[in-house]
């Protein structure tokens, strides 16, 4: 009798979980039927969600593949995307470190500040973040847009890190220190690996940020050899008077396929990464 | 203790790497000026339309131009209308500028005001001479306070789009138009589109029926902008609006933009620039499109003289200076100015406005000449971006019937003095 | 021993500093520096250009920022915005957390398809946003010509609330994803053996959530509401692409103004005033949402 209850319950998720799937999926299902369909049919009244066989064309992608540019700009999404995260991964996991483990003078007031910074409405400070970045010689730069994604980025992952590192039991570190081990053999060898999946999970949510932020990059990048994707998408769909659909959708679900792949290989870190950090708060 | 040094050292070493990342940038930015032989990179920036043609264009003729001038090479860079000017914006202080800036022609006096631009008539000898190659009307958007911050480089002013399916016979005069509009008007048809309601948008409804919107020496805006006459115009749009005969996607953001809603039958009639044509040719070949100038109100048809000017910055060099200008001028000449009207582009040069290759690669170009001899250009005041927000913001309050015609435009007076007094 | 670990951890190691000193040269640099200057930025009437002479002007930009209707009017667009989104993500994120949490087969293909909506981008997904809900679109279309509920076309952009609704079901639908990952990932802490007992003491599925979940997943809560809500109060692209703050800046919200009052009015002084008076509330609000949970 109750084995027959549970079954039941499970059918009615999967209703639900699919249910809400479909609505959630149209958007895009819309995007991606777009995308193979002629430039000038997307919004054709009314409207089609799945194409007809005939209609259905690789032009879209053809274009942007045979666009040599396309793959310099997946290039230097991927350089930026991959170094600003790797930069923050080292560079947060240090902090939440020694926030977690010391008591040196001045650390509540730098974790305070770390959590203050993160309420500040982020474009507030473009112009006073632009003139900096004059001064370094940073426009028209990757590193213009690296560097500064990294101190964005800081906060919130040292945040989720530290986190983290609080429920790593201090054993492993008392160990390393009577091996006479530094607190840099602590972060080393006890800290890192058990830390990780917390720094893969915040390493998601960084990659998509500096994958897909505008704003900025729009800003300090300005040659055509040096555009990220969304900069591209955006700039492309600006020159073309907003018409040209097809090429932007072709471009954005491809643009999509790295994230994708990461978030399936990265997926199982994903959720144990954020457990422990984000129920502490 | 061995491996703690080591570790040390990676730290140490990945600093390293990361401040010269850092700078890595600065050595390949800050060397071209200072070697003579090196050819000088001009950068320019522009909002040539790629859509249209223009953009490959402007490739052909820079190519020309370097071959004509050896040492010198040109960097373009496409940005869009309002990119082009919140880089120069966020660029201002700091003085990461380009050499050069096509843009509109309202962007002159709020640069000026930034205290950017160069003083093109002080700094270069000829310029005289090749201002009078260019009309006078477009070029005159360049000046402020005596002297011309920039050169004409292409002019446009609006003219009257109607599908010929939907209207019979064209209108008359201004009110004739409105009640064309508010005779075809139905369920799935709006008689008229416009696309924003600020200064670009109603200042030829307001001098066409005698009206303006500031004074005359642009001091106030009191007893213009809430006059009689306006009151006229914005009640008339407000009165099509409740009947479904006016409308834009900047009063309903549901609305199907002015381009694609002409296209597909959706709108009937709009007042816009040469580059509609091109737009509906491209991507509604089938349109049945008829044009004529801008129906005269009580006074006369006056519209807005809109276009771009050619403006250079302080920040550069002389050398980047002159070559700069070496460049204005060939994007003056006739034939430069002939292969940009074949993309859309109205002629500012004289003699290629009366050239038959003109002609031919813009068949509307008589019609926007006519209307060029009677329109005005905006109040040339840096505020005027802020002035046509303002106007923007009341009179689509008003079309939307959020407050009555006359409360919103004395709103409006009282904020543009405000504006003004500063 | 646990003495000597103490002193250990206690000293002030000298190393301690290779550890700091990045992130604190980064964001003392890129961060810290910008905003100093935006505070200072907010008691000057700031110029910029060539040799442009800034005046100190006290509290006048906060004063104008609080008589300006139209600031006055984002605000609350932003607050409407909030309380719309923020609840709706956490009921549906948790609600799907809590759907996939105990399901074996497929649950990787349900968190993908889920998740997929945050991986987009926003500026083209707002785009398709615009046209779902405009006149003559999806929603219209379906609406009015598949199940006949309205007769003709619903104006969904067209006025103020209308169209913050629209613009909140895409800030929405972009955020149930991250909502359901955070809280399976709290879920997944909470020790099993809690269910078990329950299981045992018999206790209805309500009484399991009330009574095991959801003290389980405070923290997560705590965490997804304050980091959902300075989420809310940085909305731009949403209302940017969708409404661009039209009809008559009735759905500007306070990025967007702040952005027009920057770059089209260059009122830095104003726009950085405006900016500290959001940080203010969301610290206010944060800190009383750290006290409420704390309180409990």
């Amino acid at each position: 009798m109750k084995k027959k209850r549970i079954k039941k319950a499970l059918v009615i998720r999967y209703l639900l979980l699919t249910a809400g799937m479909l609505i959630m999926i149209l958007p895009m299902v819309f995007m991606i039927s777009s995308s193979l369909r002629p430039n000038e049919m997307t919004f054709a009244y009314p409207p089609k969600l799945i194409p007809s066989l005939s209609e259905i064309t690789g032009e879209n992608y053809r274009y942007i593949l045979g666009n040599a540019s396309f793959f310099q700009y997946m290039k230097n999404t991927l350089f930026v995307a991959g170094m600003s995260t790797l930069l923050v991964a080292w560079i947060a996991s240090m902090l939440a470190y020694s926030i977690s483990r010391f008591q040196f003078q001045g650390r509540n007031l730098l974790y305070r500040t770390i959590i203050m910074t993160m309420l500040i409405p982020g474009l507030a400070m473009i112009l006073p973040q632009f003139e900096l970045a004059v001064q370094f010689h940073l426009i028209d730069n990757l590193w213009g847009v690296i560097l500064f994604y990294t101190a964005w980025m800081i906060p919130f992952s040292t945040f989720l890190i530290k986190g983290f590192i609080d429920d790593i039991p201090k054993e492993m570190d008392e160990a390393i220190y009577i091996d006479g081990g530094s607190i840099l053999t602590v972060y080393r060898m006890a800290i890192i690996p058990m830390a990780s999946p917390s720094i893969a999970a915040v390493s998601i949510f960084n990659f998509l940020f500096s994958f897909e932020e505008l704003a900025w990059s729009q800003t300090i990048l300005r040659s055509d050899r040096l555009r990220t994707i969304p900069v591209a998408l955006t700039q492309f769909f600006q020159a073309h008077n907003r018409t040209d659909w097809g090429f932007v959708l072709a471009m954005t679900c491809l643009s999509m396929v790295p994230i994708v792949i990461l978030y399936i290989l990265l997926q199982k870190y994903f959720i144990a990464g954020l457990s422990s950090g984000a129920v502490k708060g | 203790m061995n491996s703690n040094n080591r570790r040390k050292g990676t730290i140490l070493v990945l600093l390293i790497v990361m401040i010269v990342g850092l700078f890595s940038g600065c050595t390949s930015n800050g060397t071209t000026a200072t070697e003579a032989e090196e050819p000088i990179t001009i950068t320019f920036w522009h909002n040539y339309d790629a859509g249209a043609g223009q953009v490959e264009v402007l490739s052909a003729l820079i190519e020309e131009f370097q071959a004509e001038n050896p040492g010198i090479l040109v960097d373009p860079l496409y940005l869009e209308w309002s990119a082009l000017k919140n880089n120069v914006v966020a660029g201002a202080t700091t003085k990461m500028l380009p050499d050069i800036l096509r843009g509109d022609i309202g962007f002159v006096p709020l640069f000026q005001s930034l205290n950017v631009l160069v003083e093109m008539d002080t700094s270069f000898d000829d310029y005289a001479k090749a201002a009078e190659t260019i009309m006078d009307a477009p070029n005159s958007t360049a000046a402020k306070g005596g002297h011309y911050y920039g050169l004409a480089a292409n002019t446009n002013t609006k003219i009257l789009y109607y599908n010929m399916d939907l209207v019979s016979t064209p209108p008359a005069n201004l009110a004739e138009m409105w009640d064309i509009a508010e005779e075809i008007s139905n369920d799935e048809l709006t008689g008229f589109v416009e696309a924003w309601m600020g200064g670009w948008n109603l200042c030829q409804y307001i001098w066409s029926n005698g009206g303006d919107v500031l004074s005359p020496d642009y001091s106030t805006a009191e007893g213009y902008i809430n006059s009689p006459i306006v009151v006229e115009v914005i009640q008339r749009m407000a009165d099509l609006h409740e009947e479904g005969a006016f409308n834009g996607p900047s009063i309903d953001p549901g609305a199907p933009g002015d381009t694609d809603g002409m296209g597909t039958g959706k709108y009937a009639m709009t007042i816009d620039g040469p580059w509609k044509a091109n737009d509906f040719a491209t991507k509604y070949p089938d349109l049945n499109i008829g044009t004529m100038q801008m129906p005269a109100g009580d006074v006369d048809s006056i519209g807005v003289l809109g276009g771009e000017d050619f403006m250079m910055f302080k920040s550069s060099d002389d050398a980047h200076k002159q070559a700069a200008w070496k460049f204005i001028k060939f994007m003056t000449t006739k034939e430069a100015q002939i292969e940009m009207a074949k993309v859309g582009q109205m002629p500012v040069n004289r003699e290629t406005l009366n050239s038959q290759e003109a002609l031919d690669a813009m068949p509307l170009l008589p019609i926007f000449a006519e209307a060029l001899e009677t329109c005005r250009t905006r109040p040339v005041i840096p505020q005027w971006g802020d002035v046509s927000g303002i106007i923007n913001t009341k009179a689509t309050e008003a079309v939307l019937g959020l407050k009555p015609v006359k409360t919103a435009l004395d709103e409006a007076a009282k904020e543009i003095d405000a504006l003004l007094a500063k | 021993m646990a003495e000597w670990i103490k002193k250990k951890t206690k000293r002030q190691d000298p190393r301690l500093l290779i550890l700091l000193f990045p992130g604190i040269l980064m964001m003392g640099l890129f961060t810290f520096y910008p905003i100093i200057k935006m505070f200072i930025m907010s008691f000057f009437d700031w110029k910029i250009g060539f040799n442009q002479q800034s005046l100190f002007v006290g509290f006048q930009n906060y004063r104008d920022v609080f008589a300006d209707p139209i600031a006055r009017r984002s605000l609350v667009n932003t607050l409407y915005y909030l309380i719309l989104t923020v609840p709706t993500q956490i009921v549906l994120g948790l609600g799907v957390a809590l759907l996939i949490y105990r399901i074996t087969r497929f649950s990787v293909t349900y968190r993908l398809l889920y998740y997929l909506p945050v991986i987009t981008s926003w500026v083209v997904v707002a785009l398709l946003f615009r046209y779902i809900f405009s006149n003559d679109g999806l929603l219209n279309y379906f609406l009015a010509d598949v199940i006949h509920l309205t007769d003709g076309s619903v104006g969904w952009l067209s006025s103020r609330w209308p169209a913050l609704t629209a613009t909140s079901f895409l800030g929405i639908w972009k955020g149930i994803g991250w909502n359901m990952v955070i809280f399976l990932a709290a879920l997944q802490a909470i020790p099993k053996q809690y269910y078990e007992a329950a299981d045992i003491d018999g206790v209805n599925n309500w009484q399991r959530f009330r009574y095991i979940t959801l003290p389980g997943i405070r923290g997560t809560l705590l965490f997804a509401l304050v980091m959902l809500i300075i989420g809310a109060f940085n909305t731009y692209t949403p209302i940017a692409v969708m409404t661009e703050g039209n009809p008559a800046h009735q759905t500007e919200v306070v990025l967007t103004w702040m952005y027009t009052q920057t770059f089209d009015s260059l009122k830095l002084g104003y726009s950085a005033a405006l900016s500290f008076i959001v940080t203010l509330m969301n610290i206010v609000i944060a800190v009383v949402l750290f006290r409420a949970f704390k309180a409990k």
